[in-house]
């Protein structure tokens, strides 16, 4: 071997053994989002989705997790289960995502998810808020489905609790969508009334792109019904309010965090003013990082009007992105039982949107929102603010 | 009783949107034996165009809702008639049995995917022209806005009645629909008469598209619902009959109101579609139609 064989081999071997660590660290780590970017559900997967792109352009602009960018594989599932699960099998076996962020739609997350939990992947839900969804592989030995929402439990304690408590109301009717959603809902709703001794007077329910509500409120109004609880999304939400300006009934309207939706806002104007519900994030800059968030999110999107679609999907698709970013550093790596017990045991506190996480989850408790984290939104004149 | 007549005016202003819509796939029926499976989409595209000129949201509003109606009619006439370009008039020229059936689907999904990219996939408002409040005939709320629907429906399908029985055109059409190679025959340019009915059908669905938009939302995906259950309609009442689609739309539009009320709000689907198959099983022809005798 002459000088110059030699010095091509010590290349050679230099020069792979340099590449691969190399290769490695620019390796980007991917993320999967599923959400549904089309339909009646499509202004909260869209605002999630806006809410993660945003974290993760601000953790890639400061040089990404232990040197490695995040990578976005964005899927629509159209909020439908069947896609939802096709989608799945495609981010864990072709795109080998190290975790998936999103779900809006608690029938599309109850489906989709057992594929992770198989493939011990980590899934942070921030949005669907069925109680069952952390819960729903709670008896194996590890559990992967993580969220950072309030879940329907939370939401419907404190329905009732605004509805029966607060505002005194004796005679109360539920509407609510024929979906998973509203039915999970509805279920939920009706316990926590149990449990304050309370029968509503009428259970109603409604298809989605139903356009006529005569029925469902004509039952409750005959029911002498004081208040109306509502379990649905935006557009049939809206159908409602206006159904009552129909039959010249009005009583006030508490539901579910969806009636903070635009496309509820807007489709039932004057009629969902003082429509009230909780909600974990309101578009208003009481504190420097929430307004640091809203400025960033309203410069980069331009939503119109300067008011953000959810505002709350936007803010927990935010927060599950420094979530996760926080559970990879700790576990120092993408591997799929590492980065769950991070996230059970997170060291760091994280700074996100909705509020700083401090030890948001535990080996028990996958719900990182709780119900003191959780306030009352009001419509007033095509916004939401904090309800007094 | 008060309830009931609630109810039944529901269902009315409900059914007189059905019974628009069902009178469109009877037009075609009528002279090609062919159906537009996109009678929703023409509806929606009529809904969505009439909000662009009446509506903000693309710079508007330009002009009233009255002016807006005519220019509504003449895109939903331009529109059947592509429609019957595109998908129909192949199917007919091979005799193609089931080539329409595809194609009108196809083109009323291309048609939702290109409204959802111009209007977007939010359901929008349609700014009313009359009064949203309601007025009271004994005891039971009505809004002018449902009224209108109901006049707006009975006038458009009168319209097309009259213009079919009474002018030299309409002759050619309901020649047409009575034997279309006599029709041919004595010198009537059929397949410029089926293109006719296309337009005439797609111009009154885009027509109840502007009627029914102020009282329910509008939105790409607002025609496929109301489409099938027109054509529910269309098969309950006779798909040659127009007085067949007004008590067809008014007969679903009414159960589902009453089931709502009097079952359960989860059954309201049910009778009307129990109806359908009783009406296929008894009197294939529908209630008002007339049993047609096919040669081979």
């Amino acid at each position: 071997m002459n000088f110059k064989q030699k010095l091509l081999v010590a290349s050679l071997v230099l020069g792979f053994s340099q590449l691969s660590p190399v290769a490695y660290a620019a390796d980007p780590i991917k993320i999967g989002v599923s959400g549904p970017f089309t339909g009646g559900s499509a202004p909260m997967g869209v605002s999630m989705r806006d809410g993660v792109k945003l974290a993760v352009a601000e953790i890639n602009a400061k040089g990404g997790v232990m040197g490695r960018s995040l990578l976005l594989i964005e899927r629509d599932d159209e909020a439908k289960n069947e896609r939802g699960v096709q989608i799945a099998q495609e981010l864990i076996n072709k795109e080998k995502v190290a975790a998936t962020v999103g779900y809006i739609n608690t029938g599309v997350a109850l489906a989709s998810q057992r594929f992770y939990q198989e493939a011990k992947i980590p899934v942070i839900n921030n949005v669907a808020t069925g109680s069952i969804i952390t819960k729903q592989f709670a008896d194996q030995p590890d559990n992967y489905i993580f969220r950072n929402a309030a879940s329907d439990q939370i939401q419907s304690h404190m329905i009732v609790e605004e509805a029966i408590t607060r505002r005194n109301f004796k005679k109360v009717a539920i509407l609510a969508d024929s979906t998973n959603y509203g039915q999970l809902g509805r279920a939920d709703l009706e316990k926590a009334l149990d449990a304050k001794g309370i029968k509503p007077v009428a259970v109603e329910k409604y298809n989605i792109k139903d356009v006529d509500m005569t029925a469902q409120l004509l039952k409750a109004k005959q029911a002498g019904a004081e208040v109306v609880l509502t379990y649905g999304i935006g557009p049939e939400l809206a159908q409602i309010a206006n159904g009552m300006e129909k039959l010249g009934w009005k009583v006030p309207l508490i539901g579910s965090w969806t009636l903070a939706m635009g496309n509820f806002i807007d489709n039932a104007g004057k009629n969902g003013d003082g429509t009230r519900m909780p909600q974990t994030f309101i578009q208003d800059a009481s504190t420097p990082k929430r307004k640091a968030f809203i400025d960033a999110y309203v410069a980069a999107y331009k939503p119109s009007g300067g008011r953000m679609p959810s505002a709350v999907s936007a803010a927990q698709g935010y927060d599950s992105v420094y979530l996760l970013a926080a559970a990879i550093k700790q576990a120092g790596g993408t591997d799929g039982p590492k980065v769950r017990a991070a996230l059970e045991n997170l060291s760091e506190k994280v700074d996100g949107a909705v509020t700083t996480y401090n030890k948001p989850f535990s080996k028990t408790n996958h719900e990182a929102i709780t119900a003191d984290l959780t306030v009352f939104g009001e419509v007033k004149d095509g916004k939401v603010i904090l309800a007094k | 009783m008060e309830i009931f007549l609630q109810l039944v005016f529901s269902g009315i202003a409900l059914g007189m949107i059905y019974a628009v819509i069902a009178f469109g796939y009877q037009l075609t029926f009528a002279t090609s034996g062919t159906l537009n499976f996109g009678q929703g989409e023409s509806l929606m595209l009529g809904a969505l165009v009439g909000l662009s000129l009446v509506g903000t949201i693309h710079g508007g509003p330009y002009m009233g809702y009255l002016l807006m109606i005519p220019l509504v009619i003449a895109f939903g006439a331009l529109q059947g008639m592509f429609v019957e370009w595109i998908g129909v008039r192949p199917a007919i020229k091979i005799k193609s049995e089931f080539g329409w059936i595809m194609s009108t689907i196809a083109l009323a999904i291309i048609f939702k995917n290109v409204a959802e990219n111009i209007w977007g996939k939010d359901d929008l408002t349609f700014p009313s022209p009359l009064s949203a409040a309601p007025f009271t005939i004994f005891g039971a709320n009505v809004q002018p806005m449902q009224v209108a629907v109901v006049v707006g429906a009975l006038a458009i399908m009168l319209a097309v009645e009259i213009f079919n029985r009474k002018s030299i055109y309409g002759k050619a059409v309901v020649a047409t629909a009575n034997d279309r190679d006599a029709a041919g025959l004595m010198g009537i340019n059929t397949g410029r008469v089926i293109t006719f009915s296309y337009a005439l059908s797609s111009a009154t669905a885009a027509f109840a598209g502007v009627l029914v938009a102020p009282l329910t939302l509008t939105g790409a995906t607002m025609g496929a619902s109301l489409g099938l259950k027109a054509f529910a309609v269309a098969i309950i009442g006779g798909l040659t009959s127009g007085v067949g689609a007004i008590v067809g739309g008014l007969i679903l539009g009414i159960a589902e109101t009453t089931t709502g009320y009097y079952i359960s709000t989860g059954y309201k689907e049910v009778p009307g579609l129990l109806l359908l198959l009783l009406v296929l099983a008894i009197k294939p022809s529908g209630l008002f139609g007339k049993a047609a005798i096919k040669k081979v």
